[in-house]
């Protein structure tokens, strides 16, 4: 038996879960919420954080039921992310397992994601689309690597996703992509707005940019509702993420596609990509919103993988880097 | 010990609050901080939490961490009182979340 505590608070949210052999005992987050039209900045998300980490902390002990004692690797999101939540938190990791006397072991948060949909949705080897607020990738694993098979060459879909609820003013309670989400399905009319797959990548910046100008003309002429945007903007937006996810299936050969990050908890994302899988053939996999968006015990679960298989960071290696590629793991705890 | 014998000890007489002395040429600037601890075992584990992560700013500053005995002792070098002020109030930030991860979650298990 081993049970795996793990920190997680690389952008707005901040979650500490511990999981027991793939079972997720406790999981509680909490998430700086800025007013509509602002986005989060680091020292203000870094300061929320050091704010709530110790009562989401004692949180997540007391609905595990556990003591410190019981817990056997203390896990923490080494990058990629945003410099001050992620250092914030990791010098609170590194003074439990100090305290405690436990290993260390410091944890990608790409790869979090990736072993949590899989433990969640018990996908064997899926072609994985990773979608969040700060990534976008399509990811495939071979030879000890998740590789990344292709990924945006500018902002991630998420970003793209965020800006425009700013420009437009909408409330990013519980976050602008829920909400987006809910006004694109009172949407009537489709805008066309430009398609960027460039080959196996994604271009999402220009789209920001017309949408952000469209918004202003159409918006202040009338020409369309908010809705609309919102409408388009999904469809277009995850229309080239289903691409090129099939193309990377075709690649692999694989039957078998998973999503993840807080994206993927689109439900409108999942219907279109429910229908490329149905037409190939192959199945989809996602989860909801408690593992989707960034939570602690994702980490915890890949620290749980990477223990097992006999890894640990010691505290002179513990430093964080806001910067840090799914593919830099080597993915010792798969065949 | 009690949380709040603790945090008295914690923040102990001699340390109170940490103010940092500033010294040096007009042109560089140097700081330093001596934060006391309940024993070595809570200085050295501050170390090894705050001490891992570099300056996040290329150039202009250096920061070195030790520990004597109970004491933590930081030194900053740089080259303008804005990167130094900047350096010093996040180092404080890190520092208080620390003792109060230390008064929640302590004391450090025996070894």
């Amino acid at each position: 038996m081993t049970i795996v505590i793990g920190f997680e608070g690389s952008a707005n949210k901040i979650g500490i879960g511990i999981v027991r052999d793939g079972e997720v005992l406790s999981n509680p987050r909490r998430t700086y919420i800025t007013p509509p039209g602002q986005g989060f900045l680091p020292s203000q998300t870094a300061k929320h954080h050091r704010g709530v980490i110790l009562t989401v902390l004692k949180e997540a002990l007391q609905e595990a039921g556990l003591k410190p004692a019981d817990i056997d690797c203390v896990a923490y999101t080494k990058g990629p992310g945003m410099g001050a939540p992620l250092v914030t938190v990791a010098i609170v990791a590194r003074t439990v397992a100090q305290l405690w006397d436990k290993p260390l072991l410091g944890v990608n948060h790409c790869v979090g994601h990736i072993e949590m949909g899989r433990l969640v949705t018990h996908a064997s080897n899926p072609t994985v689309l990773y979608v969040s607020g700060g990534n976008t990738q399509v990811i495939a694993y071979s030879e000890r690597r998740y590789r990344i098979f292709g990924e945006t060459i500018d902002i991630a879909v998420g970003n793209c996703l965020d800006r425009f609820a700013r420009v437009i003013k909408i409330s990013n309670d519980p976050s602008p992509g829920y909400n987006i989400e809910q006004m694109a399905k009172k949407g009537k009319r489709y805008i066309e707005l430009p398609y960027t797959v460039k080959g196996m990548d994604v271009s999402f910046s220009g789209i920001l940019s017309y949408i952000e100008e469209a918004a202003e003309k159409m918006l202040g002429s009338g020409e369309c509702a908010a809705e609309d945007l919102c409408f388009s903007l999904q469809e277009t937006l995850f229309a080239m993420l289903v691409e090129i996810t099939e193309r990377a299936m075709a690649h692999c050969g694989s039957q078998e596609v998973l999503i993840v990050g807080g994206v993927g908890c689109n439900l409108r994302l999942q219907e279109m990509m429910g229908i490329m899988c149905e037409e190939r053939g192959a199945r989809l996999f996602a989860t909801d919103e408690r593992f989707c968006i960034d939570n602690g015990a994702m980490i915890a679960q890949a620290g749980w993988e990477m223990f097992r298989s006999g890894q640990q960071t010691e505290l002179s290696d513990s430093w964080v880097t806001q910067r840090y590629r799914t593919d830099e793991v080597e993915v010792t705890w798969r065949d | 010990m009690g949380v709040n014998e603790r945090a008295v000890q914690l923040l102990s007489s001699e340390g109170r609050h940490p103010t940092p002395r500033y010294a040096g040429p007009s042109g560089g600037r140097s700081s330093f901080l001596n934060v006391p601890f309940p024993s070595e075992r809570e200085a050295s584990i501050a170390l090894g939490s705050l001490a891992p992560d570099s300056e996040p700013r290329k150039g202009g500053i250096s920061k070195e961490m030790c520990t004597a005995g109970n004491i933590l002792n930081v030194k900053w070098s740089a080259d303008e009182a804005r990167i130094l002020r900047v350096s010093v109030g996040s180092f404080l930030d890190h520092l208080a979340l620390v003792l109060e991860t230390m008064l929640e979650f302590g004391p450090p298990v025996p070894l």
